[in-house]
């Protein structure tokens, strides 16, 4: 599904904000809270799009976008991620630019930062780290160099969560692993995921274009529900879960990690407008259908530098909205599929 | 197959192409390719190996140290060679040449790795089958797991294990569990190594106040931005590809505002991921496509997708893996990554193609089992 065609033409919508909450299938639990989704979809994008309309930077803007549902305790980012098999909160976050140079920063296992997508902003910004990527408690130490907020670990802890982690955890004692793991040996097993792990990843993301025609994408996640500690998903990976490019668009992706790195999913879709000259909904569609052939499950959000969004899934529900500066009507439609009552 | 004169006269076409910067060695790319699907000639099992791409001048070259390179790299083509010629699969031929370069000392791998700024070797590698599933396995942040590329194909075979990627401590722990060979850190260690590292400190404090001035590079660099890898394809043609490193050393780099080729030293940070481990940017494996290992700026490789990226170009473009090959190592020449890639489809066609002066590279096939091993630009 996507708002609108995506298309080469001199049509350009100016400074414009796509947003994800994370993607999966419907349960119940989410019918229910679907007022607060809203609300809170609503005020990422107020807060991306205020930057945007002040003439900030795209980078800048998802920054913010992604902060408030970072600090938001209904997604799976920052407070209110899910938790590790071993019971903790690790989290995960990028950030990428879509000038020639492609800068971009990234961080991992990460227990104490409080905004890890500030984390990937710094990383991406500072000219005295050439890296992209870090991880565990060397970013944390940086984090606390660069003087960001750092947390005691229980800030993220939140009821809902771990209520999913132990059920998960009782799941497993009743289903043998085996089963929930083959998804690298068999397409027909590995749509068994355990009900309480599909519903459950809700990476968040952003993806914006500036007044300048710079686009940055921008992803952060608490992982898999019951992940085994240590995992490191696609939400930090570029070319898996996070892709900047001017000339052809941003993607930041949601859904079964595992898939959108064996595929490099948000580089593909990416490549297609590139190569195959699709545009930004085609290029999504065909990505997310061929993913789901796979077995996969996921969800992309894309942007073009003319403004042009994409959203594309291929599971029952994902949490997005944009906003355009030149119109102040947030859009924000948040599934499609059966009503509560078939549940 | 390809005459002789065909390929002098692509050779000529793709020179007035090619701008004289490009440092691409162009005999290489020509290793068996074949232009078309139509009647692609099947070469059999075959395996392509890299040892790393960086500032290697054959006229400084010791004889000795290129021999030693040689040897090694010949015994890491003949470790998958025997792999293949028995009929095993891809994916253990490319973890026994790429073990080989681990274990020896001579490769930026496994012992003989590089120091981080704070002194410390940290490891990382990937893998990946490109059967329609894409199985992988990576990862990263390793201290005392002695051969990384063996704890990516665990993680990848492991059912149990619905993970792609594992980082730090708690994938060592599951290398434990799992029996693999766990060492003391310092297993890892070597003198030329070690005092890389700290001429390295030496240099980057008498730089500090000028970072962009130029220096004067070591000509004779048997330290290169030195990934190991290995891409294989079996008889069943299913292509594997795997990637192991320790943690990246020196970098030079291109301004992006100038050509000027400043020499630098940046503080390697500990905790630093590179490509290595990423599926996409430093390994890729689909059998309709190809297989790729990089090897050469990391960042460059994570900023640009740049494995995936070939094969986009295969998959997209329509182009063959020689072609896609170079197309995507020019690419990230021109925004001043330094590298190379090797690359291998199901019908073992080759491609070595890197824009540094060297590459420690060879390949090898079972229809001949002759390997075939280069370091320089002129071979």
């Amino acid at each position: 599904m996507s708002e609108s065609k995506g298309n080469k033409g001199p049509v350009n919508h100016g400074p414009t904000l796509i947003i994800h909450g994370g993607a999966g299938n419907l349960r119940r639990e989410l019918f229910e809270l679907e007022q607060e989704y809203r609300e809170a979809l609503k005020n990422s994008l107020f807060a991306g799009h205020q930057i945007l309309k002040n003439g900030g930077s795209s980078l800048d803007a998802v920054v913010e976008a992604v902060c408030v549902m970072e600090d938001s305790p209904l997604f799976n980012a920052g407070k209110g991620s899910v938790f590790t098999l071993g019971g903790k909160n690790e989290l995960e976050a990028s950030i990428m630019i879509g000038t020639p140079d492609h800068q971009a920063g990234a961080a991992t296992l990460l227990y104490t930062v409080k905004n890890p997508i500030k984390l990937a902003k710094e990383i991406l910004l500072d000219p005295q780290v050439p890296h992209v990527f870090l991880g565990a408690q060397w970013a944390e130490e940086y984090a606390k160099e660069k003087g960001l907020e750092l947390v005691d670990p229980k800030y993220f802890w939140t009821e809902r969560r771990w209520k999913q982690h132990m059920d998960g955890l009782e799941q497993r004692e009743l289903q043998p692993q085996n089963i929930i793991a083959t998804t690298k040996t068999s397409a027909a097993e590995s749509n068994i995921l355990s009900d309480k792990e599909v519903g459950s990843m809700g990476t968040v993301g952003a993806v914006a274009v500036d007044k300048d025609g710079i686009i940055a994408v921008a992803t952060s996640t608490g992982g898999m529900n019951n992940k085994k500690d240590g995992r490191i998903g696609d939400t930090p990976m570029l070319a898996a879960g996070t892709w900047a490019d001017n000339e052809t668009c941003g993607v930041s992706g949601t859904g079964y990690g595992e898939c959108f790195i064996r595929y490099a999913i948000v580089h593909d879709v990416a490549a297609r407008v590139k190569y195959l000259g699709e545009n930004i909904s085609d290029a999504a569609e065909q990505v997310v259908k061929e993913n789901k052939k796979v077995g996969g499950l996921a969800g992309v959000i894309v942007l073009d530098k003319y403004g042009n969004v994409a959203m594309s899934k291929n599971c029952d529900l994902m949490f997005r909205g944009y906003i355009r500066v030149s119109d102040e009507r947030w859009i924000s439609p948040v599934r499609s599929g059966p009503s509560p009552k078939d549940l | 197959m390809v005459s002789v004169s065909c390929i002098a006269a692509i050779v000529d076409f793709l020179d007035k192409k090619l701008s004289s910067r490009t440092k691409i060695n162009k005999k290489m790319k020509f290793i068996d390719e074949t232009k078309s699907v139509q009647n692609p000639i099947n070469h059999g099992p075959t395996l392509v190996i890299h040892g790393g791409a960086g500032v290697m001048i054959r006229k400084n070259y010791p004889l000795k140290e290129k021999r030693e390179y040689l040897k090694a790299l010949e015994e890491s083509l003949i470790a998958g060679y025997k792999i293949l010629l028995d009929g095993g699969s891809s994916i253990d031929a490319v973890e026994a040449a790429v073990r080989i370069m681990e274990d020896c000392p001579l490769f930026n791998a496994g012992k003989g790795s590089v120091f981080s700024i704070s002194g410390k070797n940290e490891l990382e590698a990937s893998i990946m089958i490109g059967t329609p599933l894409h199985p992988a396995g990576a990862n990263t942040l390793l201290r005392t797991v002695k051969n990384p590329i063996t704890l990516a194909k665990t993680i990848l075979l492991d059912p149990e294990c619905r993970h792609v990627f594992l980082g730090g401590s708690e994938a060592e722990k599951y290398a434990k569990d799992k029996g693999l060979e766990i060492v003391d850190p310092g297993y890892f260690w070597t003198e030329k190594r070690w005092r890389q590292h700290m001429e390295g400190l030496e240099r980057q404090k008498l730089t500090s106040d000028s970072p962009n001035s130029l220096l004067l590079k070591d000509e004779f660099d048997a330290s290169p931005k030195g990934t190991v890898g290995a891409v294989a394809v079996d008889k069943y043609g299913i292509i594997a590809s795997a990637t192991s490193t320790g943690t990246e050393g020196p970098l030079y780099r291109f301004s992006l505002c100038s050509s000027a080729h400043y020499g630098g030293l940046n503080n390697k940070k500990d905790g630093r991921i590179g490509d290595t481990p990423l599926i996409g940017c430093g390994t890729w494996a689909d059998n309709e496509t190809c297989g790729v290992s990089g090897t050469g700026d990391g960042e460059f490789f994570i900023r640009f997708g740049i494995v995936q990226d070939v094969a986009a170009r295969v998959k997209y473009l329509g182009e063959n893996v020689a072609d896609a090959a170079i197309n995507a190592v020019e690419e990230m020449r021109k925004v001043g990554g330094e590298g190379g890639v090797i690359a291998v489809d199901k019908y073992g066609n080759v491609a070595m193609p890197y824009n540094s002066l060297g590459m420690y590279r060879g390949y090898i096939r079972v229809s001949d089992g002759i390997p075939h091993t280069f370091i320089f630009n002129d071979e």
